[in-house]
């Protein structure tokens, strides 16, 4: 039952949005008793009364003067209006415009990396698969075992001293000027790739060995399945089975599994992107951290849940519509 | 009685299996390197009056040179920053497979309320993004490995219960289970007595396995600075060297060093692992259920689907099917 | 099939890296013009411009930069250079200045008409320049500066910016529950100065203004030297209790007004090509000061400031010739980075802040535990500052480039008081006395050779950041000579429940720094308020409060300065802020594209008296 089984995913899906946003309002008020202590300004010259006229007014400023629910109750309205809150930064920027504009520079980044993660990742699985048991499939065995163990910011670092301060190939930190003086032009496109290759190959080695061990073992099931055989009964040509056939079978996980690692898109780059100081939602995240920003820390918190379940969401519907198995049993459990 | 027997020749099994025997001789030398380290390094990098001038290269006395920003002897840091990883990647290994057993158990075995629940508490927690909460914590309430340890156990049971959770499924289904129960024997005593001891091979696996992993997040949290300021670990010692300038100065030595540091350390406990997972089940594909957990814990999904088109008898999901 | 998707992946790639490779450079390689790259390491720009609202990062820099004061202060001189006011006095009781022959302040009959007598203030005097404008070109006029102090004093409508700013000495007072004017201080033409006896002409009285203030020396200093004056015809309508200047929340026009400051300074905010990552000056021709010889004052046109968040990517920067100095001082470990590197110069300058180990002397009950209880014992202090060896710290922390401070904290100029170091000598004597006080009052050691009270070690922890771990182990093995232990505990991310206002703590670190202009805030704030200050300790010392009142009420400079001397001797007594060091400021500036680079005490490269100094050197960027 189809719809029923999309009524139901989207409900769930609501239900825990609320459990996520109330831990959300909840988390910085653990086990702190005056939540806007942290706001008040040294006392200075000011006498005892002035000063706590001058606490009052902050806590009327940053809304600690109504109760814990009703606090509760103006947080749910302000997320209504689309407001993730102010952040602390100087000129009290909203946290929705600083998300927006850092979010498309990790995706540029996280997109590439999928990208090629996922063409390498087939070129080279499927030839492993092909070859199985010669060099190039034992090669990717040993590859994928290796890149396991290898962080991925550990390959930043090296990445980052010879092929950008040692030998000067990229830029070893990312330009300062390439957000603000970027116009779509060929010139302002050349610097982001050049400043993105570093970050984007660190993080994509993992992945594509990944992805082509997992293409490989696909596409090495599927070849052993009957109505293979059956083709290659009937007389088909190797050229036509392996491509009409297995790989067409062997990309459905693949497919899935990519719909699987976008709920990674944005929260998955923090420490890559620290590396290369690259201008992210990263460290954006990082620097909220560093300056005990609240409001800016939970609403990122808050967005990256957000956007993690719509993905799901998203996955497990196109899944189902894939796998018709699926919303027959109840899920990708 | 199956079982033990079974532990008794483990390690043997272990170093027979040839790249087995590779992962314990790492491991050992680490563990030994990790618990000696006080006798066997040629400086205390936390004593202060053995500091030496400030970036050295690698040379005599310091194998290693020396930091930029401090002054310690890197060779020396090395070898304590093993403790940490060691510590933090064994104690959590085991605090997963614990807990990852018990609430795999309880939502196979202890009924549709218990499974339902479990299995809701796993959706909301993979929604939640790991390392901003974790930043988030570590923010609120200290850094320290202990709160590592806490939120990489929290985390971490998800992936291993929903496995054990569909092996109970299969298991449930079995003969013996099935006159266990027409025997009378109540709930609770089939759990401890025969489910467990029939997942117990997985659970040792999924100890050695995600330890590696866990080393590797480690490392990660380290690095960024979340772990305790106080303690030499190797992610805290890439931190340092990027902050002080390594970089900048072509040091290469003091990045490279504790780097190997990890790789060697996962590289032993999933060789472990591995063999493991042949031994105990020779006819399994070499990438099978255990690197997806390994890889679930570095979050990234993509093993979890394989075995949907697994459509083999000795797979969870097929045992799904069989669920009432 | 497989053969196409490959050939076109290779082709992509290929593309991209020769598109890279052929891409123009950055920015300031290209830039044949004279605009200055200043680099700065924050965690982000400000995208607003409301003087008053941060103090942190780079937004204080922009704007001294963008907006003026009345007058600026000279530290080493003690004496106030005209800005905006072309001309002060403060009057005597008849309103005539109080003024020497030679154009000073005349201090001696300053404290000769209002000292002991029972009038509550000092009247002041101001005269405008009339040359000075705001940068959409409307004259600076009394009805700024009315707004200004108005707004500063009136909680209200400030939204307490007020008390960030300081005016707490100006005699202009609202009453902060009901908003209204208790007791007006600022007097113009058009409200009420002739009526109050201060003579304004009609020629004059868009220029002349008085002040009244409280009787004290340090009244005006903060009134005139740091409160960035705001433009009336902009913020006066858009201002209100509603919506408060300092405001979280702003109308879109209080915003824009943000956003697009209009100032009165030597630069203005170039907002088209202002974003997250660079904010860009532009001189301004009508500025108001000028140089000796009539010309402009600040020779750079442009001021280009380029944010970067690490320090690291700041040199590296440097290095590449991406930026043309480097707001932020640099480490003394990165010294040896620019020693050969042509066309960079590292530049080192003495610093101004001591660096000193503050001790919880005073906890509050409920803080007090059996080690704390150790600390309140004046002996068991005075023997780890005899302990703490300056030398071997700032051979060992900082390499070489600091200066030690002695115990009344203040080093050189008016008010160093030689007699306030009471630890001087070798070490090994020092040392020696410190065992002796000891070992009278500790006389058991553990195995270790640590001092043990009823039993448990003498044992306290140094709270610190990060950074500052490795000095404070450096602190442990100095202080284990004498037996006691000390170990680094973090921070922490809530200050204010530990050190900050608390008192939860048993040491931890603290910069300090007096001088003639802030000593009357200062020495309050270190050692009289016991509320959210400085005070981490909670000194309580009738004498020396006292002390410090009649310094700050007093108004014959001399004695104050002696004052000062004074209490230094006394706080040092306490063995309350253990001096440590006073590290050297270092600075990096590339020499290829400009030079004339000057620092003074407590200041790197990039500074107003550089930009007045600075000369293209004539040859083309890197």
């Amino acid at each position: 039952m189809r719809k029923g089984y999309v009524l139901e995913r989207i409900l769930y899906t609501v239900f825990i949005f609320f459990i996520v946003i109330t831990l959300n309002f909840f988390i910085p008020r653990i086990g702190v008793e005056d939540p806007a202590e942290r706001y008040y300004p040294p006392q200075g010259n000011l006498t005892d009364t002035e000063y706590s006229i001058i606490k009052q007014l902050t806590r009327k400023q940053y809304g600690f003067d109504v109760s814990g629910w009703q606090q509760y109750l103006r947080y749910l309205s302000q997320l209504s209006r689309g407001d993730l809150g102010t952040s602390l930064q100087a000129g009290s920027p909203k946290v929705s415009t600083l998300i927006a504009q850092r979010l498309p520079w990790t995706l540029v980044l996280s997109l590439s990396n999928m990208l090629i993660s996922v063409t390498l990742g087939l070129l080279l699985g499927t030839s492993a698969a092909w070859n199985r048991g010669k060099f190039a499939d034992r090669a990717l065995m040993n590859a994928s075992t290796v890149m396991t163990a290898l962080p991925a910011f550990f390959l930043a670092l090296v990445f980052s001293l010879y092929m950008g301060f040692e030998w000067g190939w990229f830029p070893a930190y990312t330009e300062p000027d390439m957000v603000a003086s970027f116009d779509w032009s060929w010139r302002a496109i050349a610097q982001v790739a050049r400043n993105a290759a570093l970050p984007v190959i660190s993080m994509s080695i993992g992945g594509v060995i990944s992805y082509a061990q997992g293409t490989r073992n696909s596409v090495i099931a599927v070849s052993q399945e009957d109505f293979i055989t059956t083709a290659r009964a009937k007389g088909m040509s190797t050229r036509t089975v392996k491509y009409r056939h297995v790989l067409r079978n062997a990309m459905l996980p693949i497919v899935t599994s990519l719909g699987m690692s976008v709920s990674g898109l944005i929260g998955g780059s923090v420490v890559i992107e620290q590396i290369f100081n690259w201008n992210g939602m990263g460290t954006l995240f990082l620097t909220a951290n560093n300056t005990n920003d609240y409001p800016l820390m939970m609403g990122i918190m808050l967005f990256l849940s957000s956007f993690a379940l719509l993905a799901n969401l998203v996955t497990d519907l196109l899944y189902s519509l894939l796998d018709p198995r699926v919303s027959a049993g109840g899920g990708r459990r | 009685m199956r079982t033990t027997r079974r532990k008794n020749n483990l390690l043997a099994m272990i170093w027979h299996h040839p790249q087995g025997q590779v992962g314990l001789i790492l491991a050992g030398l680490l563990v030994f390197a990790a618990v000696a380290a006080p006798w066997i390094t040629p400086f205390d990098p936390y004593d202060v009056t053995q500091r030496a001038e400030k970036g050295l290269a690698p040379g005599w006395p310091h194998l290693l040179g020396t930091s930029i920003s401090t002054g310690q002897d890197i060779f020396s840091m090395l070898i304590y920053g093993a403790r940490v990883s060691l510590l933090v990647g064994i104690v959590t290994g085991l605090a997963i497979a614990f807990l990852g057993a018990f609430m795999g158990i309880l939502a196979g075995y202890g009924g549709r309320f218990w499974d339902t629940l479990i299995m809701r508490l796993v959706d909301v927690m993979l929604v939640i993004p790991t390392l901003p909460l974790t930043i988030v914590l570590t923010n609120l309430f200290g850094k320290s490995y202990g709160m590592i340890i806490f939120i990489f156990t929290i985390f971490g049971w998800v992936g291993l219960a929903r496995v054990i959770r569909s092996q109970v499924l299969v298991l449930k289904s079995s003969n013996y289970i099935k006159a266990a129960q027409l025997a009378g024997a109540s709930r609770r005593y089939i759990m401890f007595r025969h489910i467990l001891p029939g997942v117990s091979n997985l659970l040792i696996m999924s100890t050695a396995l995600t330890s590696a992993g866990i080393m590797v997040a480690e490392a990660g949290l380290s690095f960024l600075g979340l772990g305790d300021p106080t303690a030499i670990s190797w992610g805290k010692m890439l931190a340092e060297a990027q902050s002080g300038g390594a970089l900048l100065f072509g040091h290469w030595w003091w990045i490279i060093a504790p780097g190997i540091g990890i790789f060697l350390s996962v590289f032993a406990f999933m060789r472990i692992g591995l063999a493991l997972e042949e031994v105990f089940n020779p006819r399994m594909k070499r990438s099978g259920m255990l690197l997806r957990l390994f890889k679930s814990i570095n979050g990234s999904y993509i093993q979890e689907v394989f075995d949907a088109m697994d459509d083999r008898p000795e797979t969870d999901e097929a045992g799904k099917e069989a669920a009432p | 099939m497989k053969r196409s998707p490959a050939k076109m992946l290779a082709v992509l790639l290929a593309l991209a890296f020769l598109l890279s490779g052929c891409a123009s450079r950055f920015e300031r390689l290209e830039d044949v013009s004279s605009a200055l790259y200043i680099a700065e390491v924050a965690s982000s720009f400000p995208q607003t411009f409301m003087p008053w609202f941060s103090r942190d990062g780079v937004a204080p820099t922009i704007s001294s930069m963008i907006y003026s004061t009345l007058l600026s202060y000279d530290d080493i001189t003690d004496t106030y250079q005209p800005n905006l006011a072309a001309e002060w006095a403060y009057l005597d009781r008849q309103g005539q200045p109080l003024i020497t022959a030679d154009g000073r302040v005349d201090y001696a009959r300053l404290e000769e008409e209002y000292s002991g007598k029972d009038t509550a203030f000092i009247s002041v005097r101001f005269a405008l320049n009339p040359q000075a404008t705001w940068s959409d070109g409307k004259p600076v006029t009394v009805r700024d500066i009315v707004f200004t102090f108005d707004l500063a004093t009136n909680q209200k409508r400030s939204n307490h910016a007020g008390a960030l700013v300081w005016a707490n000495d100006l005699m202009h007072k609202y009453d902060q529950n009901t908003g209204r004017l208790r007791r007006q201080g600022i007097y113009t033409y058009d409200t009420g100065a002739n009526e109050a006896g201060y003579p304004v002409s009609e020629a004059e009285k868009d220029h002349v203004f008085y002040f009244e203030v409280s009787k004290v020396l340090g009244a005006i200093t903060p009134l005139v030297s740091t409160i960035l004056v705001l433009p009336e015809h902009i913020y006066g309508s858009l201002v209100s209790i509603e919506q408060p200047i300092n405001n979280t929340d702003p109308s879109p026009e209080l915003r824009h007004a943000y956003e697009n400051p209009v100032g009165c300074g030597p630069y203005q905010l170039d907002r088209a090509n202002t974003n997250s990552q660079e904010i860009v000056l532009t001189r301004r021709a009508d500025y108001h000061l000028k140089a000796p010889d009539g010309g402009a004052l600040y020779k750079v046109d442009v001021l280009k400031f380029v944010l970067f968040q690490e320090i690291n990517v700041a040199i590296y920067a440097l290095k590449k010739g991406h930026v043309d100095v480097l707001d932020a001082s640099v480490s003394a470990n990165y010294a040896r980075l620019f020693e050969h590197e042509p066309g960079i110069s590292l530049f080192s300058a003495p610093g101004i802040f001591a660096q000193t180990l503050v001790i919880n002397l005073n906890p509050p009950p409920e803080r007090m535990n059996a080690m704390r209880e150790q600390l309140t014992n004046p002996l068991l202090r005075k023997a780890i500052a005899l302990a703490i060896d300056q030398d071997t710290l700032i051979g060992y922390v900082l390499s070489g480039r600091g200066r030690k401070v002695p115990m009344g904290l203040v080093r050189e100029g008016v008010l160093h008081n030689p007699q306030a170091d009471l630890i001087q000598g070798p070490m090994e004597e020092r040392l020696r006395q410190a065992n002796e006080i000891l070992d009278s009052l500790y006389p058991d050691k553990d195995d270790k050779g640590y001092r043990l009270s009823s039993g448990s070690r003498l044992s306290f922890q140094v709270l610190g950041s990060p950074g500052e771990q490795d000095m404070i182990n450096y602190l442990q093995v100095l202080l284990q000579k004498i037996g006691v232990e000390v170990r680094y505990a973090p921070k922490g991310n809530s200050p204010e429940n530990t050190y900050l206002y608390g008192g939860n703590f048993d040491m931890t670190l603290q910069g300090v720094s007096f001088t003639p202009a802030n000593v009357d805030i200062m020495m309050n704030a270190h050692y009289c308020n016991l509320n959210r200050s400085s005070n981490y300790g909670r000194l309580k010392d009738e004498q020396l409060n006292a002390r410090i009142a009649s310094m700050r009420t007093t108004l014959n400079r001399e004695y104050k300065y002696q004052l000062v001397q004074e209490i230094e001797e006394l706080a040092a007594a306490h063995y309350y802020k253990l001096p440590l060091y006073c590290q050297d400021v270092l600075s990096a500036a590339r020499t290829d594209r400009f030079t004339g680079w000057v620092v003074s005490p407590g200041v790197g490269a990039f500074n107003m008296d550089s930009l007045s100094r600075l000369t293209p050197s004539g040859q083309k960027g890197r």
